[in-house]
């Protein structure tokens, strides 16, 4: 999959601006604040539908706007195809493919894909499973489209149960139908985590291997809220059923903290090195190279899933990193896959690729056709 | 800023569903700009959609009398109820002139996080019909959301113990559409809900 070319208007520091980044490697330079965040973030907005810096819409349109707009064209294979998405701040969302609307932009979820590196990355191993049960739902949404919907059903399902739990209503018919709707959703964002998980084990382990050079084991595991392993060929209505189990269970511990206290919201999937948490046990190195891992593995996933590699974002990734894990780093990133990657010290990005100053709301091509080292 | 009067109207307006600022304005001037009686015509509808629209004792729908036209007309099968979230849903089922039964209009869904619980909801009432009118099914048409799957699933929890048979409406594949087109999450529900041939 492939950006072919992408326009910006009033999206968050770009007034106007066309670009056409190269099928292969692009290296996005340019002081801090400079705005390649922003690029990258507009490119994976269209993928995702939200912004890599979890911010609501109208925080990306920019100062004074009333709109922004992305437009896009994206091939895969030979395919082209046109995307338009304007968000707004007082309506809705609206996108477009290839000039028709569409009526959910949730439809417009596997158009393109992309893998995103951040610099926040080692939150995803150092901190709460929140962050790792979302790494796995957008893996899902990669591989998946509907996965979002379940997501939003199964969010929307707990807000209205917590809601009935918070007003101290004692009803157990009311309370048994918000259970029902809840395991429902419910089991369909578990079964894709364990199907998730089963994808990402095998090329998990060898990424880690990749990147460490050494013989630690890199794994993933899944720990259901009501504790225990879960069983990764259980259907969505297995799933579905231990949820309403374990919310029956609990009913009463729901009433008193006027909460709900277990389900796939509180469930807690694990990274292992060698059978240990790498949260707890790992070193700042090992949690550095296993969050690493864990986007290559993505990657790499998706891309043997869907046949196609997705666009691959690397946002101040190297900077981050000692000398010897970046050229481990870079020498992994995956060939034929189209890759951005910006960088305020381009000595740090020992990778070779198309060069591109970014600044003052523009994005022009470097001097030289490819530099690097 | 405007003349008070022509502001008010703005005001008033732009509190529309649906209606900005600039379109409320727009509204306004236009209405300045008419003919007197027209606006006169349109204040007139207002208030008399106001005073002389009821709501139906039996049905909820909205009715110019104690009772809508479908409760007034006898000919509509007695027994079977379509249970719906909001009158204008009414129009909506009667468009598809499959159904000849009679209504019931909930007022809403159930949603604790706008604090409407089956309380808010005319469901009580609908209790009292089941108890008062010979009624052997109930159709539940809520809307195929969170909030409207909930409620059918209180309605049948609270309903089946009565012994009248409750439905809920099938969710499928648009009549006339490609399989190619349809969406994944569609196609789930239709595989789900399969019929035998």
């Amino acid at each position: 999959m492939k950006v072919d070319w992408v326009t910006l208007g009033n999206f968050r520091s770009y007034d106007t601006l066309e670009w056409e980044p190269d099928p292969g490697v692009n290296l996005l330079l340019g002081a801090n604040g400079a705005g390649k965040t922003n690029l990258l973030e507009a490119i994976a907005f269209l993928s995702t539908l939200r912004s890599f810096r979890s911010v609501p819409d109208t925080g990306l349109i920019g100062d004074g706007g009333a709109a922004a707009v992305i437009r896009a064209g994206v091939s895969s294979g030979d395919r082209e195809r046109l995307i338009e998405v304007e968000l707004s701040r007082g309506g809705p969302r609206r996108a477009q493919l290839e000039k028709s609307r569409l009526q959910k932009t949730a439809d417009l979820l596997g158009v393109i894909r992309v893998v995103a590196f951040l610099p926040e990355d080692l939150d995803l191993v150092k901190r709460g499973p929140a962050y790792r049960r979302d790494l796995l739902d957008a893996v899902a949404v990669q591989l998946w489209a509907a996965a979002h919907h379940d997501q939003t059903e199964l969010d929307r399902a707990l807000r209205q149960r917590n809601a009935f739990l918070k007003s101290g209503l004692r009803d157990d018919t009311t309370l048994s139908v918000w259970d029902a709707r809840l395991a429902q959703s419910g089991g369909r964002v578990m079964s894709r985590r364990a199907r998730v998980i089963e994808t990402l084990a095998p090329h998990l382990e060898m990424a880690y291997a990749d990147i460490a050079g050494g013989a630690e084991r890199a794994a993933i595991g899944y720990v259901a809220s009501w504790g225990g392993d879960i069983a990764p060929e259980a259907t969505a209505a297995e799933f579905t059923t231990s949820i309403m189990e374990a919310l029956e269970r609990s009913r009463r511990a729901d009433y008193e903290r006027r909460l709900t206290t277990v389900g796939p919201h509180r469930d807690e999937p694990v990274l292992l090195l060698d059978g240990s948490d790498t949260r707890t046990h790992g070193s700042q190195g090992e949690q550095r190279t296993m969050a690493l891992a864990v986007r290559l593995a993505a990657h790499r996933a998706v891309a043997d899933m869907t046949g196609e590699p997705p666009v691959l974002l690397l946002d101040d990734v190297f900077s981050e990193l000692d000398a010897d894990r970046s050229a481990a780093l870079a020498k992994t990133l995956p060939p034929d896959t189209q890759t951005m990657i910006t960088s305020a010290r381009p000595e740090d990005v020992p990778v070779e690729g198309r060069v591109w100053r970014v600044g003052e709301g523009r994005v022009r091509p470097a001097g030289g056709d490819t530099v690097g080292r | 800023m405007f003349e008070g009067p022509v502001q008010r109207l703005i005001d008033e307006m732009a509190r529309l569903p649906g209606i900005g600022q600039k379109t409320a304005q727009r509204l306004a001037f236009h209405l300045l700009s008419v003919e007197e009686a027209d606006a006169r015509r349109l204040a007139a509808a207002i208030g008399d959609m106001r005073d002389q629209v009821s709501v139906c004792e039996r049905c909820f729908n909205v009715a110019s009398g104690d009772l809508c036209g479908i409760c007034r007309d006898t000919r509509r099968d007695q027994s079977i109820l379509c249970v719906v979230e909001r009158p204008q849903d009414i129009v909506v089922v009667e468009r598809s002139q499959e159904f000849r039964g009679l209504y019931h209009v909930l007022g809403g869904s159930l949603s604790p996080i706008n604090g409407i619980g089956p309380g808010q909801l005319r469901i009580g009432e609908l209790t009292d019909r089941i108890g008062r009118e010979e009624i052997a099914e109930i159709i539940v048409a809520t809307n195929p959301t969170i909030e409207g799957d909930a409620t059918a699933m209180y309605l049948a929890r609270e309903l089946k113990p009565l012994g009248v048979r409750v439905t809920r409406l099938a969710s499928g594949l648009p009549v006339g559409g490609d399989l190619d087109y349809a969406d994944e999450l569609t196609l789930g529900r239709a595989l789900a809900g399969r019929m035998e041939l």
